[in-house]
């Protein structure tokens, strides 16, 4: 009895340690195989076990000139390999420790031999580093002892003990036992991997934010030597040029989507308009061809635009047919009233879309609601302000909120590809501003420092949002 | 008997000819002939907007190219011929993007549904461990982004810069189509069907697959259509990720290239990669604007294909989508 209750407690370190060690193997500054600074920055120990190819994509010039020998990758390559198998080993292990004797035994020996053969492998990766700091060239093949060795090394020495301790503790299950798990466990264990990609893909970016605090530049590396705390916070408001972008930015931003905000409640009146349409053959060509626009990408509304509006598209040819103009005219390449044409395209693209919630919103509207109405004698316009609209507040309302929540992402598809050298300053909002300053430009903690913000807020934007749901209308939006 | 029905056949006929007199009334005031004019005449115009531009579009890539360039094509095809089309197969890297795209299309989108349907199947089980919490770490992933700069730095370091999968592996865990999924099984499919089904032995993976997934398919038939449109039009991915690997740019992608080049062939062709567009199509005197639309309607023409049978599925999709998860 007692000896169960070690093994439940000392499960606990058992399974923490593996999971640490799993996701150690995906972060790159964490490789304990990169013992060479011709190896990639950016590769993880799972990349190094798994992709001899890439491990060796720069060792071309030192394998010739012999400063390297292929062995030593080799042996780097395969003992990673090991360590990455070892690991999964060690994580499987955990995952059938939430079953039943038989299962928790089997994981154990899993894990314990996976836990033995990474920590035994961890000494080739010390003997490929040995042969490379035997090197004939160090400046160039720059051999390197990663610190973080040995507490990788500590960590599976651990695994080791614990998995071995476990091992005893629980024993060898009953002959006839089979292999089974509470319910519970096992609808987990089959969501674990959505949620691991889901850990992946979206919380992991967060820890991106740490270059918020760095001075860094696309393959440096982050130490206290680059720290620079909150300076390109500062920069924000001290920097004049910055300063200024940024207010322009904001400018537009809070412009376009302001003018998404008032035009908001047009998809509602295409959606009561077109239901006081009778003929219901004419009403579905409408709705069926007013929303195809929406389910086009931004570079092909952009495609349509530039036939229509561009030097020889519709528009100037028609003009020069007529005799009106003499030359085309490119209406794309021109800043003036870049706003209202940004707000035109958007609702182009998605008034008939938007449109059908609400016109599926009237078919849900009480009939006895217009009959009580027309006894009354409420004429059309009557009915529709006074019934139809009410209806559909609701809908309107919800979505008024999330727009005023969402104000600052207007996503960068259409404006970036809209953008052009003459209409630029009018059209750079905020997610646009980003990837240029980000990605094209390659100043990534100030980007970094602006996106964070961005996010914060509109975080904030949503939670206030939904409490002025809450309390106004008993309701949350989210 | 026959007394009461025909009765009731006269009261309906009555009931019918009010009706049939009263909306003959109403459409009888000037304002109401006013109105529904004006309404009319609205609607038709903005439906016109909305595909006019489609047809230009089309009218021009299968005119005569000279009159095209002329600028003589606005309303009605002249000369009608498809090599335009055909020309197109000799721009490779075209080619090559509508692979990609439509692999991705294909992979992304069967992926995506499999495992929004496994997991919307799985967030209905209340016994599961931490079941409201693993949901929630889920779905509020909605609400909330790192944002762009170090969203691209973590698929770097993942390594999935530059590589086929990362069109694929990160959209797989799609929350809302889940949370669409999630509400359709709770709604739709009665739970005593999985509960004999259990009682019988059958497993959990068993009943997903011979229960949950034949009856959910009108769900997982709209969220299938709506990723795949997505991925069709997706193009910030390739935009961001892909720098240094044009042969995995997508046909968007392409397409914004082309359109963003100035209309002579040989910029087009620099744009391109190095083989972007052989010889014989420069001989041929066609003009960079024909080869644009060409391209876009391409692009556009899967999408225009498929829309017919998205409609009966979107109007369901946005109704279960309001209902919240």
């Amino acid at each position: 009895m007692k000896k169960e209750k070690v093994a439940r407690i000392a499960y606990y370190p058992y399974r923490i340690i593996s999971v640490a060690l799993l996701v150690i193997l995906f972060f790159p500054g964490l490789n304990v195989a990169r013992v060479s600074g011709l190896i990639n920055r950016s590769t993880s120990l799972l990349t190094t076990g798994f992709s001899y190819g890439n491990l060796i994509s720069n060792f071309g010039r030192a394998f010739r000139k012999g400063w390297v020998l292929e062995s030593t990758m080799r042996l780097l390559n395969l003992s990673s390999l090991a360590i990455c198998i070892g690991i999964i080993a060690c994580a499987v292990g955990a995952c059938l420790s939430l079953g039943n004797r038989r299962c928790k035994f089997a994981g154990n020996l899993i894990s314990t031999v996976g836990a033995v053969v990474s920590a035994c492998s961890m000494g080739g990766i010390w003997s490929a580093y040995f042969q490379i700091a035997a090197t004939t060239k160090p400046s160039k093949v720059e051999p390197m002892f990663q610190n973080f060795f040995y507490i990788m090394l500590i960590l599976l020495v651990l695994m080791v003990i614990v998995s071995i301790a476990v091992l005893f503790l629980v024993g060898r299950p009953e002959k006839d036992e089979k292999f089974e798990m509470e319910t519970r466990f096992k609808l987990f264990l089959m969501f674990l991997p959505f949620i691991v990609l889901t850990f992946v893909f979206c919380y992991l970016p967060l820890w991106g934010w740490r270059y918020a605090f760095f001075d860094y530049k696309s393959g440096d590396t982050l130490s206290m030597s680059n720290f620079v705390a909150f300076k390109w916070f500062a920069q924000l408001v001290r920097n004049k040029s910055t300063t200024r972008d940024i207010v322009n930015v904001m400018k537009n931003t809070l412009a376009m989507s302001g003018l998404g905000i008032a035009t908001s409640w047009m998809p509602m009146a295409f959606a009561i308009f077109l239901s006081e349409i009778k003929n219901s053959r004419f009403r579905r060509f409408v709705q069926t061809f007013t929303t195809i626009p929406n389910f086009i990408s931004w570079v092909l509304v952009f495609a349509i635009a530039f036939c229509i509006f561009s030097t020889d598209g519709f528009i100037s040819s028609m003009m020069i047919n007529l005799g009106i103009w003499t030359e085309g005219k490119n209406f794309l390449m021109s800043g003036s009233n870049t706003w209202l044409k940004m707000l035109l395209w958007g609702l182009w693209k998605g008034l008939g879309w938007s449109a059908i919630i609400y016109i599926a919103g009237i078919s849900g509207i009480d009939q006895q609601l217009y009959e009580a109405a027309t006894v009354d004698g409420a004429g059309r316009f009557q009915k529709m302000w006074h019934v139809t609209v009410p209806g559909l507040m609701p809908t309107f309302y919800v979505l008024l909120l999330m727009a005023v929540a969402g104000i600052l992402s207007n996503g960068m598809d259409q404006y970036l590809v809209f953008e052009n050298s003459s209409n630029t300053t009018q059209i750079m909002v905020l997610d646009l501003y980003v990837y240029k300053m980000g990605i094209v430009k390659g100043a990534i903690p100030l980007s970094t420092v602006v996106g964070m913000l961005k996010s914060v807020i509109s975080v904030t934007l949503l939670y206030v949002a939904n409490t002025i749901s809450k309390v106004l209308r008993g309701e949350t939006i989210v | 008997m026959s007394s009461m029905a025909s009765a009731a056949r006269l009261e309906a006929r009555a009931e019918r000819e009010y009706e049939k007199r009263r909306s003959r009334m109403m459409k009888k005031t000037p304002g109401d002939i006013i109105f529904n004019i004006v309404n009319y005449t609205v609607f038709a115009i903005f439906t016109i907007i909305c595909i006019f531009p489609f047809y230009y579009l089309f009218i021009n890539t299968i005119s005569d190219n000279e009159l095209v360039r002329k600028g003589l094509i606005n309303f009605v095809p002249r000369g009608i011929h498809f090599e335009n089309y055909i020309r197109l197969l000799q721009v490779n890297d075209l080619f090559g993007a509508f692979g990609i795209t439509l692999a991705r299309t294909i992979m992304g989108t069967l992926f995506m549904v499999l495992a929004s349907a496994f997991v919307g199947y799985l967030v209905t089980k209340k016994e599961m461990w931490g079941r409201s919490f693993w949901y929630r770490f889920l779905v509020i992933t909605m609400y909330f982004n790192a944002g762009i700069i170090p969203w691209y730095l973590n698929m770097a370091m993942l390594g999935l810069t530059n590589s086929f999968w990362a069109y694929i592996i990160p959209g797989i865990v799609a929350p809302y189509n889940i949370i669409l999924v999630k509400t359709y099984i709770e709604s739709a499919i009665p739970g005593e069907l999985e509960e004999s089904a259990s009682l019988d032995g059958a497993s959990h993976l068993t009943i997903f697959g011979t229960i949950i997934l034949p009856l959910s398919k009108p769900i997982l038939a709209t969220i299938a259509i709506f990723g795949a449109v997505g991925h069709w039009n997706s193009f910030q991915d390739s935009l961001i990720l892909m720098q240094s690997a044009p042969k995995l740019y997508t046909l968007q992608h392409r397409l914004y290239i082309y359109l963003n080049t100035t209309s002579n062939l040989s910029a087009l062709m620099s744009a391109g990669s190095t083989s972007g567009i052989s010889k014989s199509v420069l001989d041929s005197a066609l003009n960079g604007k024909v080869i644009k639309y060409t391209i876009a309607m391409v692009t556009i023409i899967p999408i225009l294909m498929v829309y017919p049978f998205m409609q009966r599925y979107f109007e369901k999709g946005i109704m279960i989508g309001a209902v919240k998860g």
